[in-house]
């Protein structure tokens, strides 16, 4: 098993309107590739279709070499707690938790011991430059969340992360650093990296860019209703 | 980091409103929970007064009415019973004791008993409690009076004062034909702790006393003058309003088998009525009960509107936590333990509510039931009932469980994709 994520023959639509057919696509482990396509292309859906939180229509999906296709949905998430780590572009932290307790929230959904929780989650964050792991994230700077919120995607040593449009609401300085620290966080864990952007400028960070529109058989109005999960 | 924690949170990061339904859990706990504990000092302050009689003989016209009167003071009985009927009544069967009682008497609206006095020395107002003075002595002499302890906190009576009895209730419609018997002062001799019964609002004195004032009153109407006195009594001056009876019993039972074959030989008699007191207590609590059913619709209405607060509380509050269980179903985090959380969270504002419940109607029962007992004379129990109060408790918890329900089922439902996905 040397893939961390492989789909193929996978077909997904949301009604008429948008429909993707992926007859093959793999990560290796470790690697890192761009998704890559304007708005509203099926980027974010390729990678709900991976995180197992949309249900393609047929096609077979395997993450750690564990099919996310045809499982059960109970099934499908403790594949995705124990394996994908998600990065939001609004991050998505519990604003009235503190950042230890929402990298520890990662761990309590992967079934890790409790009484390690506390441990890991703030030597973490302190490797990521976060001192103050008690104060609730509302409190911390842009830049600060993100970095909570890549500790939470990596915090369970995850065979691949997922980042969906990670950079989309920063300037080009702090977009640089983010990309540097995500990238940095994968290459420590062992993990892969699948990075959804329409930024044609990420293109150079990546060894591997995949254009989505070549997946997307139907478009018309795109519209979030759908398959859900 | 565990489920309990997160709800936890939760319940912190609402801190307002959490406080505030889980108050309202807790004001309808305790609303019922005092409420069920005013209906037992209901039925037990009922029950005090009635103390070891066993049978209650008048000549009201119902054994209800004699209970009312003869009992709780309602009415001064309108029918007399002659001296020779309580004579009769008393050596026809070996009671225990025999108390012939007369009302008729009253001072600033408070009845006047005029007792025999075994009223004091064999009757118990509530069994096991016999009369306590708090002052002074019992009546020993006539035109002496021992106070009961409201009449006396009420009237401001002393030991050593004199006061002179009005004829009749007292009541406002009597007030103004009310004729004062001038001529003779009682003088206040004792005044009794309190029973936690009506006889805590009625000043007794004796027999011959109250037959005197009344035989004077007769000799007025007749143009004799002068001061009445004991020689004067006629045989129909000595009249009495009640008889309270006590049948034998074994030592330490209240019981006797006797009872209802000396009430139905008793019955035989038409000129009298009898009864027996706690039957016609547990009467005139199956008229009043309705009354108190009501009290208790209400409590449980209080508790419904609770729960349903609790219900919009947290419906109002998914629509800002879509998105925090959206995250966690993104990090892997099951529906159905989602669904768990959101329970547990109603369950724990419930739970706290009833705590805090009991803790108010607690608080509430002790000053109430020191403030009943020094004005009305009313005895409650400042404890709570364990059974009610467990009954109240798991009802509380289990309707504020059933109120988050339906928040459960919304998030159960909420759609992950829908709420993390950015804005297009």
């Amino acid at each position: 098993m040397n893939h961390a994520v492989k789909l193929a023959n996978v077909n997904f639509d949301y009604g008429e309107d948008f429909s993707l057919c992926i007859a093959e696509l793999s990560l290796k482990k470790g690697e890192m590739a761009l998704i890559s396509g304007g708005s509203g292309s099926g980027k974010s859906t390729l990678l709900w279709l991976i995180a197992g939180l949309l249900r393609a229509r047929s096609g077979s999906i395997t993450v750690a070499g564990q099919r996310m296709d045809g499982v059960s949905e109970s099934a499908a998430d403790r594949i995705r707690a124990s394996h994908i780590g998600l990065v939001f572009q609004t991050h998505h932290l519990l604003p009235e938790f503190s950042a230890q307790d929402n990298v520890a929230l990662a761990l309590m959904a992967a079934g890790e011991p409790e009484k390690t929780h506390a441990t890991r989650a703030r030597e973490l964050l302190e490797k990521l430059g976060i001192e103050r792991v008690h104060v609730p994230v509302a409190n911390l700077s842009v830049g600060q969340q993100q970095r909570v919120a890549v500790a939470r995607a990596i915090v369970c040593k995850p065979t691949i992360v997922l980042a969906d449009e990670p950079t989309a609401s920063l300037d080009e300085m702090n977009a640089t650093q983010a990309m540097d620290l995500i990238q940095q966080a994968c290459r420590e864990a062992g993990a892969a990296l699948l990075c959804a952007s329409h930024d044609r400028a990420m293109q150079s960070r990546f060894e591997r860019v995949i254009q989505v529109d070549s997946f997307v058989t139907t478009k018309r109005a795109h519209t979030k209703s759908g398959a859900r999960a | 980091m565990n489920d309990i924690s997160i709800v936890v949170n939760s319940l912190r990061a609402r801190r307002l409103s959490t406080i505030i339904t889980a108050a309202s859990v807790a004001v309808a706990t305790a609303l019922l929970l005092t409420m069920l504990s005013l209906r037992t000092a209901s039925f037990e302050a009922f029950q005090r007064g009635t103390g070891t009689t066993h049978l209650l003989v008048s000549a009201d016209s119902s054994p209800l009415t004699a209970v009312l009167n003869g009992v709780f003071y309602a009415n001064a009985p309108s029918n007399p019973i002659s001296w020779a009927k309580y004579q009769e009544i008393k050596n026809a069967f070996p009671y225990d004791w025999a108390v012939p009682t007369q009302q008729g008497d009253s001072f600033r609206g408070f009845p006047v008993a005029a007792v025999a006095p075994e009223f004091f020395t064999r009757f118990e107002p509530v069994r096991g409690e016999p009369w306590q003075l708090a002052q002074g002595q019992f009546p020993s002499k006539p035109f002496e009076i021992c106070m009961g302890s409201t009449a006396a906190a009420a009237t401001g009576l002393r030991v050593g004062q004199k006061v002179f009895l009005t004829h009749g209730s007292g009541s406002s419609r009597e007030a103004e034909h009310a004729h004062e018997h001038a001529e003779y002062p009682f003088t206040v001799v004792g005044i009794l702790q309190p029973s936690g019964s009506a006889h805590d609002r009625v000043l007794f004195t004796d027999l011959d006393s109250s037959w005197i004032l009344h035989a004077h009153d007769r000799r007025e109407r007749e143009g004799i003058e002068g001061m009445t006195t004991i020689n004067d009594l006629k045989d129909d001056d000595r009249k009495i309003t009640g008889i309270l009876l006590r049948l034998p019993t074994r030592p330490g039972r209240d019981a006797s088998a006797a009872v209802q074959q000396q009430f139905d030989t008793l019955r035989r008699d038409t000129s009298i009525v009898v009864a027996q007191p706690a039957q016609q207590i547990d009467r005139l609590r199956s008229i009043i009960g309705n009354v108190d059913e009501l009290f208790i619709a209400l409590g449980v209405a209080v508790l419904l509107s609770s729960g349903i607060s609790i219900l919009l509380s947290m419906h109002n509050s998914m629509a800002e936590r879509r998105k925090q269980i959206a995250l966690l179903r993104a990090l892997g985090v099951a529906r159905m333990r989602i669904t768990g959380m959101i329970l547990t969270e109603a369950t724990l504002i419930g739970f706290a509510g009833a705590i805090g419940g009991c803790v108010l109607s607690l608080i509430g029962n002790a000053i109430a039931s020191g403030a009943l007992k020094a004005r009305i004379g009313l005895v409650v129990d400042p404890t709570l009932d364990p059974r009610s109060t467990v009954m109240i408790v798991a009802g509380a918890i289990v309707l504020s469980a059933l109120a988050g329900v339906l928040p459960a089922i919304t998030a159960y439902r909420t759609s992950v994709a829908d709420n993390l996905r950015p804005e297009a």
